[in-house]
């Protein structure tokens, strides 16, 4: 049962950690609390499910259009909304108002266009994979993997390339990095074009371990992957992972039954800000976030 | 007689020591400056003095009580007030505003007396106001009393600050660099004002500042520091005559 | 008769914009006075009218004491969200208290027999008995219409509402027009200055968020009276949402602004669900109910984009930066 749970919570662990690492991105080079990464979540899904049902497409071509897609739509808003508000001199709070404007506008549209009945993929619902005691359907299996590979290639791109050393220079030092030669603006479409993917795999992922999924979705994951991301420190992107595994970890192990009984899986989201805020009363900068200073 | 005692304060920041078992006095009355080369510890030790920084190790005694476990607003209530160094003017709020909020023990700051007693509030913040222009009258920025502080420059900026921590009613005063961006007419009226102060109401001045000429002449003790430590402590005579002093400032501009 | 024309709509629309006023008020005390970016206000709307119904119907207590306690809950319930998270950042603290509120929808979604559930107030007593716990209100109500000889309950009903809106506004404006809200809004600009000057920022934050929730659940205990049964569906993140719409509509830190924005707000929301003119007419009315919703959106992104300070506001008192 463990096992199980173990699985389980790596398996919703890994969607949110995804999501998460976009939201910091964007958080640390931006400054943007990004209300609406929910949204693009759903659109993710949307886009994915309208390629696999309705074009047929196997799962696996209808999540990369899913990513393309969400990536540029990511990308669209930083040109139509995001920069014109920067130039306006938006402060923090402005933009974080905006999102939430956002966040409405994109899920509203959604209700219109799709609808409000809930969707599925296409993909075999009685598929299952047996790895000792631990049962997977075959959407979690697929999820654990690609996210895990999701998690390993993003790890590896901040940490090795020269765009994820430019992200972190950006993120520490915004008027260093751009005296010492990083172009700012490009680094900033790279930023929302890996978040946008990145949101996209996630609402694919999230649509499949659900089995359906509504336009409100995404909203409904969005305070778990803020919580992962205050969890981590904001301003860490590696925090962002580790506390978005950590959560949903958490939130399966929470129900454990030897633990104490466990607690009602109605409950698993209330477990997840119990946990931000003990963290916090502990950590006020999150897990491997940086303190403050005066 | 002692007013502020500093004991052994220690704090470090990734490893290097910021402060460095700084230990001094600071005489009731008197003007004490702390001087040293930039990057010395003097910000860091007045955000500790004030409470705005907790210090690893160490002790300062205010007025004989101790205040290094208490919060910011304890200790300016405590009548050790500090200013910033790059003035931290309500740029929201009107200038007369700004000293207003300073006003200590005002009744009209409790929400249960602003409703049962409006009278009293009243004529509270009726007299604080009259200080409080009086204030500004002092430092020249009456004219301004109804503008937003966003509108002042930044050398105004600086003196609605001294304005403010004034109407605090303090017996220390810990000044982070008062004269810089002040054109040197209204810095010579603002050192006149100290020196005023000092005398009429007894109040004691801690200030950092870099020009030198201005810290020899006005200062009754110059403490120096260097990469932490207090490197002596002394009258500007005595400091002046310190070969390791010359080094110091010598060696951090090589 | 077309629904736009008639009285009875408006007088809907007035009281809840009534009681968006009083729930907008709180935030305004909050977020455009102090600066807390409290996104859980709903959570105190949630926990006065809950308490009131739950204390009404499952004790002896009569409906206005209830009321009374449940006003008292959710101060309390305040000062237990702020103790942990008032010293947190900015966007820590906005994202705990969404979390707080989500937490209270849960527990009234899930706690069955202490709430209801799902099923809301109606299930209160348990399945089968229909709970009421507005018994008290509705005399009051049919006593006052007496009283002022007015028309109908439903403009009844808007006067009780306007009255109480009326009063908490003024005596809002009293407490921030003086030396308190002075403090308030210096925390809002620089807390560090503020305490330099021996402001105890964490006691006016917390008291701010007191406030703040007694506005919440006095404009809880009026929604729970209008409609007469309520569900945990009704407290949702949105609603606080729309309260920072109404606040910045009308400008932030402008007491007076607060009513002004809730009845635009008003129009706009209920309005739109019965306007029957093209565009309007072009969409059905379950899409209607997005259409609105998206509306929203585009108002704040533009009210963000073109008039921060929104309509009342002053530019160089801006508080969103």
């Amino acid at each position: 049962m463990f096992l199980q749970l173990l699985a389980n919570g790596l398996v919703a662990g890994s969607v949110i950690a995804i999501a998460a690492v976009g939201v910091s991105l964007v958080y640390e080079i931006l400054r943007i609390v990004n209300f609406a990464h929910g949204d693009y979540l759903t659109f993710g899904a949307f886009v994915g499910v309208a390629a696999n049902v309705r074009y047929g497409e196997r799962m696996l071509v209808a999540t990369i259009v899913a990513i393309v897609a969400t990536a540029l739509l990511a990308l669209v808003l930083e040109f139509a909304l995001w920069r014109p508000m920067r130039r306006r001199g938006a402060g923090f709070m402005s933009l974080f108002i905006t999102s939430i404007g956002l966040a409405l506008l994109l899920r509203h549209v959604l209700f219109l266009v799709a609808g409000a009945e809930p969707r599925s993929y296409a993909v075999d619902p009685f598929k299952v994979y047996v790895v000792g005691s631990v049962r997977l359907g075959g959407s979690q299996g697929a999820a654990i993997v690609v996210g895990a590979v999701a998690i390993v290639l993003v790890g590896l791109l901040l940490a090795r390339t020269a765009l994820g050393r430019k992200m972190r220079a950006l993120a520490d030092d915004r008027a260093l990095a751009s005296i010492a030669g990083v172009n700012v603006d490009r680094v900033v479409v790279y930023t929302w074009l890996l978040a946008g993917a990145l949101a996209g795999l996630a609402g694919v992922l999230q649509g499949l371990v659900q089995a359906s999924f509504t336009p409100n979705t995404g909203f409904q994951l969005l305070l778990p992957i803020f919580a992962a991301v205050v969890l981590g420190g904001i301003g860490s992107a590696y925090g962002a992972l580790v506390g978005g595994l950590l959560l949903g970890v958490a939130m399966e192990l929470s129900t454990w039954e030897e633990l104490a009984g466990g607690v009602n899986p109605v409950y698993k989201p209330v477990v997840a800000f119990v946990l931000l805020i003990g963290v916090l009363l502990v950590r006020p900068q999150g897990l491997l976030g940086k303190e403050r200073l005066l | 007689m002692t007013l502020l005692e500093v004991r052994g304060l220690t704090r470090s920041f990734g490893g290097v020591r910021a402060v460095d078992e700084a230990s001094f006095d600071v005489a009731a009355g008197s003007i004490t400056a702390l001087i040293g080369p930039n990057g010395a510890g003097k910000s860091t030790l007045f955000n500790i003095v004030s409470g705005f920084l907790r210090a690893e190790r160490g002790t300062v005694r205010f007025a004989g009580r101790a205040m290094q476990r208490r919060t910011p607003h304890r200790i300016a209530r405590a009548g050790l007030v500090r200013t910033f160094q790059t003035p931290r003017a309500l740029t929201k709020l009107s200038v007369l505003e700004n000293v207003l909020l300073a006003a200590p023990h005002h009744p009209g700051e409790r929400l249960g007396r602003v409703f049962a007693t409006p009278r009293a509030v009243r004529s509270h913040e009726a007299a604080a106001e009259r200080e409080a222009r009086r204030l500004l009258e002092l430092v020249r920025l009456d004219r301004h009393a109804d503008e937003y502080a966003g509108t002042l420059s930044g050398g105004e900026r600086k003196l609605l600050d001294f304005a403010r921590v004034l109407m605090t009613e303090p017996r220390l005063i810990l000044l982070d660099e008062p004269m810089a961006g002040v054109n040197p007419t209204l810095g010579g009226q603002l050192l006149e004002h100290i020196l005023e102060l000092r005398e009429e109401r007894g109040v004691a001045f801690l200030l950092i500042e870099h020009d030198l000429d201005l810290v020899m002449r006005a200062s009754d003790t110059v403490v120096v520091m260097n990469e932490g430590r207090i490197l002596t402590v002394g009258t500007p005579d005595e400091v002046r005559r310190d070969e390791r002093v010359v080094d110091a400032y010598l060696g951090a501009q090589g | 008769m077309s629904t736009v024309l008639s009285g009875e709509f408006w007088a809907f629309v007035g009281v809840v914009a009534g009681i968006y006023t009083i729930f907008g008020l709180g935030v305004q005390v909050q977020f455009g006075y102090t600066g807390l970016l409290n996104f859980g206000h709903v959570a105190f709307m949630a926990i006065g009218a809950y308490t009131m119904a739950i204390l009404t119907v499952k004790t002896g207590i009569g409906m206005w004491a209830a009321a009374v306690i449940a006003i008292g809950v959710s101060i309390l319930a305040g000062l237990l969200l702020g103790l942990p998270t008032l010293r947190l950042r900015a966007d820590y603290f906005a994202i705990t208290t969404i979390a707080f509120s989500e937490i209270v929808r849960y527990v009234a979604l899930n706690e069955d027999r202490l709430t209801g559930g799902s099923q809301g107030t109606i299930n209160l007593a348990g399945a089968g008995a229909a709970a009421q716990y507005d018994e008290s209100w509705q005399r009051f109500q049919t006593r006052a219409q007496a009283w002022l000889h007015l028309g109908s309950k439903d403009v009844t009903m808007l006067v009780l509402v306007w009255s109480a809106a009326l009063v908490l506004l003024v005596l809002l404006h009293l407490a921030v027009r003086s030396p308190w809200g002075r403090v308030l809004r210096s925390i809002r600009e620089d807390e560090d200055a503020a305490a330099s000057l021996g402001k105890n920022v964490f006691s006016y934050k917390l008291q701010s968020l007191a406030v703040g929730a007694v506005l919440g659940a006095v404009a809880g205990l009026f929604y729970a009276w209008q409609f007469s049964f309520f569900s945990p569906d009704d407290f949702a993140p949105l609603v606080t949402f729309f309260a920072y719409t109404i606040v910045i509509l009308g400008g932030t830190a402008r007491t007076w602004a607060v009513p002004v924005g809730a009845i635009l707000f008003g129009v706009i929301y209920a309005g739109t669900r019965f306007f029957d003119f093209p565009p309007f007419s072009y969409f059905d009315s379950a899409d209607r109910a997005y259409l609105r919703l998206a509306v929203i959106g585009v108002i704040l992104i533009a009210l963000m984009a073109f008039r921060p300070q929104g309509l009342f506001g002053k530019r160089d008192e801006m508080v969103l930066e």
